[in-house]
């Protein structure tokens, strides 16, 4: 059970941040690969401000938001924008770019050494035999809240029809008179405040470390391509997937005599896992087919 | 003088693997993001077997064998997968990788790295071991420039251009991608058997994302595809990078600065070639 509620908790920060860049995959077709700086970016504004300047928490987390917003408005205009209409791939280089020099200022700003949002002891509860802390708890609702509101937006209003027209056939949905552009725009903004919020999650948590940024878009990334790229729901079912096989990895005796495999395994399993599963399915696991005449 | 024999080593070690991986990313546009995977192999095996029986021809055997399997999946995928799901899976290998070589102790000593590698007695001093590193550079040039011009350059480049319209004329990509993949495992091993012997120690933090970067980097600033380019590129980046040590800052900051300076080269590069990066397809 405990394996369980572990996968959930990891699950829910993949998801978090999956779930926004699968919608900026299907719409736009671009890779972020500045994606997990700018997670981590988000968590550690939050730290500044409610460490550093004593701010209240809830303000802080606005702040660690907001800087997420801008950081990925900036990045949509400045390295996004003037590249993906010549080509898709062309983000992905620039976006690589981006994510050294985001690595560079979170060296020199913040420095190396880890940093927690929440000092001190977590206070824990026992559900069903296992042990979660009061924060974990809040942070699954919260991440499940957020889904469902994505799940309204999209499938229920006027913007979220115009998301999966784009996502489903760009050029139909212009000729209809959506603006794409503005759609864009939009869902790159926010994609980047999921990251943010992603980055608040790992520094309440945990802690926040500037080697966990590349990691984190690797993963997130194996849940879209796992998925079915562009997706939405595939990308949050292949982030809670990946999550349960990596606590199930290290949970379970697998190994001979009884033994554990070594927890420093854990990623690279998962992600060999994802690997050997898209060389026999390489469309993902729900393949969404574009629409033709 | 110890400092022009250094750069000299350095450049000539970037070039066989680099214009190897220059071949994949750069002329057939596939992305190959994951030679640091490659590296890790082919250097450990090196490394491992040499230090257990003291062969270096067993060496580079076992070091190129390694190299030559790990490709042989990449380039599978590369097959297998979309342009841009290879980009991201090549990572993720190579995470994985370094992963293994990190937590692998009794066989890696981890994050301490191998120390003590041993020399060839021909290489006794750096500037032997820096000369015959640039002399197998230049070769290595001279081998890349003819296989620019051969029958598989020109295939490479098809299946680049075009896929679908190069199948149709009978070239096949997955004996393509292999050869493609097979020459950066030998440039790859070529480079660890060097390296390895000059640095007397393997260490992990090698193998980190910011090496995998400098390839890009090079790649993009000398032209994609480019070996006369790219080997400019490689000769004034890593002047650039070496550089920066004498520079006035401190030593806490060296290594952040470095990524923001590469970081802004590498965006530069892509929008400066912005266009011929990655071409449109020609079409009647």
């Amino acid at each position: 059970m405990q394996l369980i509620f572990n996968a959930l908790i990891a699950g829910s920060l993949a998801a978090l941040i999956a779930g926004g860049l699968s919608l900026v995959y299907g719409t736009l077709g671009v890779f972020n690969m500045a994606l997990g700086q700018m997670v981590l970016f988000g968590g550690y504004i939050t730290w500044f401000l409610h460490i550093q300047m004593e701010i209240p928490l809830l303000m802080s987390i606005c702040g660690g938001a907001l800087f997420g917003a801008l950081l990925a408005w900036f990045t949509f205009e400045v390295f996004v924008n003037p590249f993906y209409k010549r080509h898709r791939f062309l983000p992905l280089v620039t976006t690589i770019a981006l994510s050294m020099i985001l690595d560079g200022l979170i060296l020199i700003i913040f420095k190396s050494s880890p940093k927690g949002i929440l000092q001190g002891l977590k206070n824990s509860v026992e559900i069903f035999g296992a042990i979660i802390s009061t924060e974990q708890i809040a942070l699954i609702a919260f991440t499940i809240l957020i889904l469902c509101s994505f799940a309204y937006v999209l499938h229920s209003t006027s913007i979220g029809r115009k998301i999966r027209a784009v996502v489903q056939h760009p050029q139909a949905a212009m000729s209809l008179g959506i603006r794409s552009p503005q759609l864009h725009r939009l869902i790159f903004i926010s994609s980047g405040v999921l990251a943010s919020f992603g980055g608040i999650f790992i520094g309440i948590d945990q802690n926040l470390s500037p080697v966990l940024g590349f990691p984190i878009t690797i993963k997130a990334y194996a849940a879209i391509i796992a998925g079915g790229r562009g997706h939405f729901w595939g990308a949050i079912i292949c982030a809670y997937l990946i999550a349960l096989i990596e606590q199930l990895v290290v949970g379970i005796p697998l190994l001979p005599g009884g033994n554990y495999i070594p927890a420093g395994y854990q990623h690279s399993v998962a992600l060999f896992f994802i690997i050997v599963f898209l060389i026999f399915k390489p469309t993902g696991l729900f393949c969404s087919r574009l629409r033709t005449a | 003088m110890p400092f022009f024999i250094h750069i000299l080593f350095v450049i000539s070690n970037w070039i066989p693997s680099m214009l190897s991986h220059n071949v994949i990313f750069g002329k057939g546009k596939i992305f190959h993001f994951g030679p640091m995977g490659v590296a890790i192999i082919s250097s450990y095996g090196i490394v491992i077997t040499l230090k257990s029986t003291g062969s270096f021809a067993l060496a580079f055997l076992v070091g190129l064998v390694c190299a030559l399997l790990i490709s042989a999946v990449f380039a599978w995928l590369s097959v297998k997968l979309e342009p841009d799901a290879l980009g991201v899976i090549t990572l993720a290998m190579h995470i994985a990788i370094l992963n293994i070589a990190i937590n692998w102790t009794s066989l890696t000593r981890g994050a301490l790295g191998i120390p003590g590698v041993p020399r060839l007695s021909f290489f006794s001093s750096n500037t032997t071991l820096s000369i015959t590193m640039a002399v197998v550079a230049v070769l290595w040039i001279i081998f890349m420039l003819y296989l620019d011009r051969s029958s598989f350059g020109r295939q490479i480049s098809a299946l680049a251009e075009h896929e679908w319209y190069a199948k149709s004329i009978g070239i096949s990509k997955i004996k393509i991608n292999l050869i493609a993949f097979f020459i950066y495992a030998l440039g790859m091993t070529i480079v660890a058997f060097f390296s390895m012997q000059y640095l007397t120690i393997l260490h992990p933090n090698d193998f980190m994302f910011p090496a995998f970067i400098f390839y890009i980097t090079c790649e993009l600033a000398g032209k994609p595809g480019s070996v006369l380019g790219v080997t400019l590129a490689i000769v004034l980046l890593t002047i650039l990078k070496e550089g920066l040590r004498f520079m006035p800052i401190p030593t806490g900051l060296t290594g952040p600065l470095e990524l923001i300076i590469f970081g802004v080269i590498l965006f530069v590069a892509v929008w400066w070639r912005r266009d011929s990066v990655f071409p449109n397809t020609r079409s009647v």
